[in-house]
């Protein structure tokens, strides 16, 4: 294992298990400051998820395992997907492969345990959540394959390292497609992570809950498991936005410093998108998800139009 | 020594595949009739599916050895059994659905005369299935195609005899009868040019071939918009024959499409392709969002066959594509994820209808909203079934994963091919499955919460208890059965791509390692989730859990607000207004400025019934009436209409049209 590998596979676990939660804490505070408050400091979340694991779970009448089962699969199935991403276009072998779509399927995993939970408890705010949750995820999906078909035109792989070699090439700056692709990815994003205009993760209303509402049942440890998973999912999103689509060179020092520069400015993004932006009607957001469809279809349209290359 | 010298002929001529075939094939018969003759059907069925077992063992005989027994195709009417490997494959899927579907119904029918019938019928059904896919001629194939069609019919009118069924079985038989017009058609005109074991037929005729397989076969197969019996007819019969006919029936007919189109054709170009991944992106799309509106489970799960075998016929499509498009090994890879799709689809199929079946047995109506609470009562059939909706909502590490997983890297493929016509195809059914498998995850996500969770809806609920061993047992099996493939699927994969276009040979492993993709290591995948989720568990585990109700923003938790169906898929109802168009109707009744009741009734129509098939059933009877005016009954007419014939046929031979 050369050392580049070595460092890849050490950011994937640190940075996922560990720096997921500052993602969380760096847009909070920079959302309150945005909006002239002084807000919970960056670390805010760690703290959060020390004080949850302290405290004694709750056990919901009625429940079966699955809600008690939930939590441990969701936060299982989503370290597992940090095990597949490339870091500066680098991951160790572990034996899980590197493929994009087993990473939507386990994404997808994470998001079937959360909702199916919020029916064993059968709470009206954890479904209402829940049923909105699946509705953008029909759109999501589809819209996140589109990029993905995108990604592999230049070298026809579903891998994730030849996918982040392809954003190293010189010319993949002059590629309409690419640029489609990342402007599309932006949409996958607000929605993955949760935040405004598709959901608002800060609300206290659960009428207005989506990725919150089937959490509102748990507490103590599973409730950290649920919230780590939230944050890492904003990690996956992130890494994935600077591996695959932002144009960076290729040594990997050069890449990691992307990647170190690219993650805090897109939560930088993301927080002053949340300030600016007020939340959707959730019947609009399909609307918003299908000009990305649109954007797609343009792309791939002006890949073979530029004579496949 | 003659009888010496017959025995050594027999033993020449009878290899130890064959042998099974044929053994397999009469202890079928044996159990059929035995299911008769006794008091009890359950010896009967046993004997059955011992015969399944050994269909089965037979066929992946076949399939492993790659050596095929018995007669080869033939284009003549003399009947010819005969099983190659495609046959092995599809004796396996009958296998894997109809010995665990023959041991439920021993503990589910009842000892009585309608019992014993319903035994002979799945054994005859069963025997109708086996007979297609070993068929090597024209007259058997054609045969055991129709005896498939009418026995399931039977078993239904056997089963039930209200109106509604009897309505049932008349749209099903009117529409397979119709629409399976075009597989006659297209099996005579190959059997005339000899293209059953000859060369492939090419040609103008082979589009016509084309055209007709295709409406014939997917009306069979459910396809849209061919579909329109498939919801009627799959919820009416009995679990086992249901399972019977979502699992297997279906599939049959997409081996008949795979007969036509990639063996007796030649290849038929591109638009065949284009149009089969159409159809299935269609078929793939309004089946799940169909099922996603009903309320009925035994209909929901109808839609999801519609659904799966809509991702079956994108994998066709797309492998026909490519193999137009000069790339062998990609077209190979989507017809074994096509088959492995299909053999999928029977396991958790099969599985989720049985356990339809256990609950409606426990609890009597499967109206979902009506249900609920069944996993604590009936632990082993919920856990079961729960798993079977795991599977078919192609989430890791189950085997509906695998196969998704494989069709959908096909289209994707398909997506940065050649040039922009296939790509956007390409790019659009990629959206569309993945869109597809979304959407089967909030159903089924839905169908647990609705069945197995949450508090009893009604009484029968509260009070179900678990079903008899048997029916337990072959629930299980299935279940095993999904996990075994989803864990394990590169076993067969590289055996089903051989069986494809271009003869190509993958590398064998557990997991699937497909050039062009990141790979999919399915056992290290299910390991480490395993592993993770228990070390995760069991570090979350607070033994000071505290019991408290849910969160209803600080009220009590009221019986009467709990979700239902139409609740939870409401956003996207809402979302997709066009698409479904869906009727609600408020009625307040005011008196004396009070509202003394609100009566509420909402439905979303099925729109393939409203717009396709209401006007054609209407426009065929008025035609009906038109053309009864010309039965009058009066000698006369007749004669004027024998006159005139005589007189038109006169004026075509005297202009040259009639040689």
């Amino acid at each position: 294992m050369s050392l580049a590998t070595l460092i890849a596979g050490v950011i994937q676990v640190a940075g996922g298990v560990l720096g997921a939660p500052a993602i969380v804490g760096l847009i909070q505070h920079l959302k309150a400051r945005l909006q002239g408050r002084r807000g919970p400091p960056v670390l805010q979340p760690y703290r959060e998820l020390r004080r949850l694991w302290g405290k004694s779970g709750v056990a919901p009448e009625p429940h079966t395992f699955i809600y008690t089962l939930a939590p441990a699969l969701a936060a299982a199935s989503t370290a597992l997907v940090l095990l597949l991403l490339p870091i500066g276009g680098h991951a160790p072998d572990w034996g899980l492969g590197n493929d994009a779509l087993v990473l939507v399927g386990l994404l997808a995993l994470a998001r079937f345990t959360v909702t199916l939970a919020a029916w064993d408890t059968a709470g009206a705010f954890g479904l209402m959540g829940a049923a909105r949750d699946l509705m953008f995820s029909v759109f999501v999906d589809g819209l996140l394959l589109l990029v993905l078909v995108l990604l592999a035109l230049p070298l026809h792989s579903t891998d994730l390292l030849s996918m982040s070699h392809v954003a190293t090439l010189p010319e993949v700056w002059a590629r309409p497609a690419h640029w489609a692709a990342a402007l599309t990815f932006c949409l996958v994003i607000l929605a993955e992570t949760g935040r405004q205009p598709v959901d608002n993760p800060d609300t206290h209303l659960e009428l207005t809950m989506v990725h919150e509402g089937p959490l509102l049942e748990y507490a103590g440890r599973d409730l950290a498991y649920l919230q780590w998973a939230a944050a890492a999912r904003h990690w996956i999103m992130l890494v994935l936005a600077c591996e695959l689509l932002i144009p960076h060179p290729g040594p990997f020092v050069a890449q990691l410093a992307v990647l170190a520069a690219g993650v805090p400015a897109l939560s930088v993004a993301l927080a002053v998108c949340e300030t600016v932006q007020a939340k959707m009607r959730v019947l609009r957001v399909p609307l918003l998800l299908g000009s990305g469809a649109a954007l797609c279809l343009l792309g791939l349209a002006s890949w073979f139009a530029g004579g496949g290359g | 020594m003659p009888t010496r010298s017959a025995g050594a002929r027999v033993e020449r001529l009878i290899g130890a595949s064959e042998a099974l075939v044929l053994a397999g094939a009469s202890v079928i018969i044996v159990g059929a009739l035995s299911a008769v003759v006794s008091r009890s059907p359950r010896a009967g069925l046993t004997v059955q599916s011992i015969g399944v077992v050994l269909l089965g063992a037979a066929g992946v005989w076949v399939l492993a050895s790659g050596h095929a027994v018995g007669a080869a195709f033939r284009s003549d009417v003399r009947p010819a059994f005969g099983v190659d490997g495609l046959s092995g494959f599809f004796l396996l899927v009958i296998a894997v659905v109809g010995a665990p579907a023959t041991l439920f119904a021993r503990d589910a029918l009842e000892a009585d005369g309608r019992g014993r019938s319903l035994a002979l019928a799945t054994g005859v059904f069963l025997l109708a299935l086996v007979g297609f896919v070993c068929a090597r001629d024209v007259s058997t194939f054609l045969g055991f195609w129709e005896l498939m069609t009418l026995v399931p019919a039977a078993a239904i009118l056997l089963a039930r005899q209200d109106r509604e069924a009897r309505h049932g079985v008349f749209v099903y038989l009117a529409i397979t009868h119709i629409g399976g017009a075009g597989v006659w058609v297209s099996m005579l005109v190959l059997a005339q040019h000899g293209a059953l074991g000859g060369h492939p037929l090419g040609g103008g005729l082979a589009a016509f071939v084309a055209c007709a397989s295709l409406v014939g076969f997917s009306t069979k197969a459910g396809l849209m918009p061919l579909h329109s019996w498939l919801p009627r007819a799959h919820p009416l019969a009995p679990a086992h024959i249901s399972a019977l006919m979502s699992g297997v029936m279906i599939k049959l007919a997409l081996y008949g499409l795979v007969r036509v189109l990639f063996q007796w054709l030649a290849p038929p170009g591109l638009w065949v392709g284009i149009t089969l991944m159409a159809v299935g992106a269609l078929s793939c799309v309004g089946g799940v969002l169909y099922a996603l509106m009903q309320h009925e489970l035994k209909r929901l799960l109808a839609f999801h066959s519609i659904e799966n075998v809509g991702i079956v016929a994108l994998g066709l499509g797309a492998s026909l594509v490519f193999g137009d498009i000069g790339q062998p090994t990609w077209s190979a890879i989507a017809f074994a994820a096509a088959l492995l799709h299909a053999l999928n689809h029977a396991l958790f199929k099969g599985l989720l209808f049985l356990g339809a079946g256990a609950f409606s047995k426990a609890v009597g109506s499967l109206e979902l909203d009506r249900l609920g609470g069944l996993l604590r009562r009936m632990p082993w059939t919920g856990a079961a079934f729960a798993l079977g909706a795991m599977a078919i909502a192609g989430l890791p590490p189950l085997n509906g994963f695998a196969s998704e997983w494989l069709t959908l890297q096909s289209l994707l493929h398909l997506g940065v091919a050649s040039h922009l016509g296939v790509a956007l195809a390409g790019a659009l059914a990629t959206a569309a499955l993945a869109a597809t498998a979304a959407l089967a995850v909030y159903c089924f996500v839905k169908v647990i919460g609705l069945v197995l969770l949450g508090l009893p809806r009604r009484a029968e609920c509260a009070q179900a208890s678990e079903v008899p061993v048997g029916m337990r047992a072959s629930m299980v099996f299935l279940a095993g059965s999904c996990v075994a493939l989803g864990v394990l699927p590169g076993l067969l994969v590289p055996t089903l791509a051989a069986l494809g276009p271009g003869r190509v040979t993958l590398p064998a492993g557990a997991g699937l390692s497909v050039p062009g993709t990141g790979s999919l290591p399915t056992l290290a995948l299910a390991l480490a989730l395993v592993v993770s989720v228990g070390v995760l568990a069991r570090l979350a585990r607070s033994p000071r859990a505290a019991p408290a109700p849910a969160w209803v923003c600080g009220q009590l938790p009221a019986a009467g607000l709990a979700w239902k169906a139409a609740g939870f898929t409401k956003p996207l109802r809402l979302v997709l207004e066009v698409l479904f168009r869906a009727h609600r109707e408020v009625q307040v009744s005011v008196s004396a400025g009070v509202v003394q009741s609100i009566t509420y009734k909402a439905e979303v129509p099925h729109l393939f019934d409203t717009l396709l098939y209401g006007p054609v059933s209407q426009a065929a009877l008025r035609a009906a009436g038109v053309a009864r005016r010309l039965q009058s009954g009066s000698l006369r007419a007749y004669l004027i209409y024998l006159l005139a014939l005589l007189g038109l046929l006169l004026a075509l031979a005297r202009i040259g049209v009639l040689g």
